[in-house]
């Protein structure tokens, strides 16, 4: 799939690229050749049953799952996640860089996976002041602001097992987007919520977390998906199957296994 | 004999079995931070890819965990300074042997406290470009902290009531001091009865105390349910 790959001049985001990924969870092959392109700042959507492995495409992105074959590079500056693990001009990066790698690109959660022992702003403060060194006060404010954005300012002080999945979700974007990160990742950001929760994650996601992203977005959502994608990929045992404009994957999807899929989730 | 007699006999003694009861107390106490150092250690050596750390650390934990704390007490004793040419007194030899044993079992509880943290919470933190150090040190390590509290401090009051065997190596504690009074006086009964009590006093006032602070376990929220569904 090729989607905005030569992108807008002015563009946000890095671009995504991913060929031929392979990945096995011992003798199980869990993606069997992924071949994806996202150019800068677009949306793409993951759809697919349970087990096509869109979770584990999304963690070898940041290479939380390292592969075992094919190649995914992110950004302009030939960062790439190959078998032998994260490289950049033929040099396998150390732990410590792989860690820089992983804290330009956001992700979320579909278990939240907020810190229990640090308050909201603690969560969202620790990682862009202990790991990229920002100034604490720009940082205070800068999260606050976020905040404000979320609905959630009067929560700063709480701790995450004071707040309700929705606000739980809107923390953990915000303490993603505290990393101005140039990618973000999102898997099944509300298939944990009560329904009447969704609505504003997916609003704080549509309006706040995607501007300006590359976003690699898993979802059963699929209203929400063909309204905020550039691209759906429909994703069965490891393999995509179909992937095109929203309109044609969601509205005219050509393939049988798609179409029982949408079939089901309408 | 008679209450009175009793009485003044443990006022005549007191200073004796004061500083055995401090000597305990100190042992306790020593041997305990001593192992709770020696047990992290132990703990993140148990849990580090590295074979070469790993062997050492699970050999050494087993090894403090499956043998009697008497042997480990007389082995330290009468073995280590012949194995490593030099001498030191039955005191340090006592301390060392029950931070020994401490450090297996908080080894083991560290252990368990860092695996019963959720995954999620180590693949949140790498997400966010922490480092492996960084992420057991502000992620994993405080949380996994709280929940070993009441292991912690059980394993204290173990090491409280194991320091009464260091008297077999004439280390000056309590049960020492015990039995040179009873050596003096001849009346083994009511000393013993009074040093059973006194241990118990102690042991139980700990184990009191351990409970207490358990309930007072730091309150960030995270052992309280939410009382009321907050507004979404
Ligand atoms: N750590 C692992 N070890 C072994 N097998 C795994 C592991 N993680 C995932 N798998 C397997 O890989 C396959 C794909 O899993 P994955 O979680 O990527 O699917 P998914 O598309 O995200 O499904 P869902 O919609 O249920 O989240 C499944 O068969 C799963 O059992
Ligand atoms: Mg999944």
């Amino acid at each position: 799939m090729s989607f905005g790959a030569q992108a807008h001049a002015q563009a946000s985001g890095d671009p995504v690229t991913i060929s031929a990924l392979h990945k096995r969870f011992g003798a199980l092959e869990v993606l069997k050749g992924i071949d994806m392109a996202i150019g800068a700042g677009k949306t793409v959507g993951v759809i697919g049953p349970s087990g096509s492995g869109k979770s584990t495409l999304v963690r070898c992105i940041n290479h939380l799952e390292p592969i075992q074959q094919g190649r995914i590079s992110v950004g302009v500056n030939g960062t790439t996640v190959t078998a032998r693990g994260v490289e950049n001009a033929g040099r396998v990066l150390s732990q410590g860089e792989v860690a820089r790698y992983r804290a330009q690109i956001g992700m979320v959660f579909q278990s939240f996976n907020l810190f229990p022992h640090l308050t909201v702003l603690g969560n969202i403060l620790t990682a862009p002041v202990g790991v990229l060194k920002r100034d604490k006060k720009a940082m205070i404010e800068k999260g606050m602001e976020l905040l404000g954005k979320v609905n959630l300012q009067d929560k700063a002080k709480t701790y995450p097992a004071h707040l309700s999945g929705g606000q739980q979700q809107r923390v953990a974007i915000v303490r993603a987007l505290m990393m101005d990160p140039k990618v973000m990742l999102f898997d099944e950001p509300t298939s944990a919520l009560d329904p009447e929760l969704t609505g504003e994650v997916l609003k704080v996601i549509a309006e706040l977390a995607i501007r300006g992203r590359t976003t690699i977005i898993v979802t059963h959502e699929l209203a929400f998906a063909r309204d905020i994608a550039d691209a759906i990929v429909f994703m069965d045992n490891g393999k995509i199957v179909e992937e095109g404009t929203p309109d044609e994957v969601l509205g005219n999807p050509k393939m049988e296994r798609t179409r029982a899929f949408i079939g089901k989730m309408a | 004999m008679s209450l009175e007699r009793l009485g003044r006999m443990l006022w005549e003694y007191r200073e004796v079995l004061l500083s055995g009861i401090w000597v305990t107390i100190e042992l306790a106490f020593i041997s305990m931070l001593i192992a709770m150092v020696v047990g992290l250690l132990a703990c993140f050596g148990s849990l580090s890819r590295s074979r070469i750390l790993r062997a050492p650390a699970i050999l050494f934990v087993e090894f403090c965990r499956n043998t009697p704390i008497l042997v480990q007490l007389v082995w330290v004793h009468f073995a280590w300074p012949e194995l490593l040419g030099f001498k030191f007194t039955a005191w340090t030899s006592a301390m060392i042997a029950l931070a020994l044993q401490s450090s297996g079992y908080l080894a083991e509880e560290f252990r368990a406290g860092i695996e019963s943290i959720d995954k999620g919470q180590i693949e949140a933190s790498q997400s966010l470009g922490m480092t492996y150090v960084r992420l057991m040190a502000f992620i994993v390590v405080p949380q996994a902290f709280i929940r070993m509290i009441p292991g912690i401090l059980n394993q204290f009051v173990t090491c409280f009531k194991s320091t009464s065997i260091v008297s077999v190596i004439a280390v000056p504690d309590l049960m020492y001091q015990a039995q040179l009074i009873v050596t003096a006086t001849f009346l083994p009964m009511p000393v013993y009865t009074v040093v059973a009590l006194m241990y118990f006093l102690m042991v139980f006032g700990v184990s009191v105390g351990v409970r207490r602070l358990t309930l007072l376990l730091p309150n960030f929220g995270y052992f309280q349910t939410r009382k009321e569904a907050p507004a979404a």
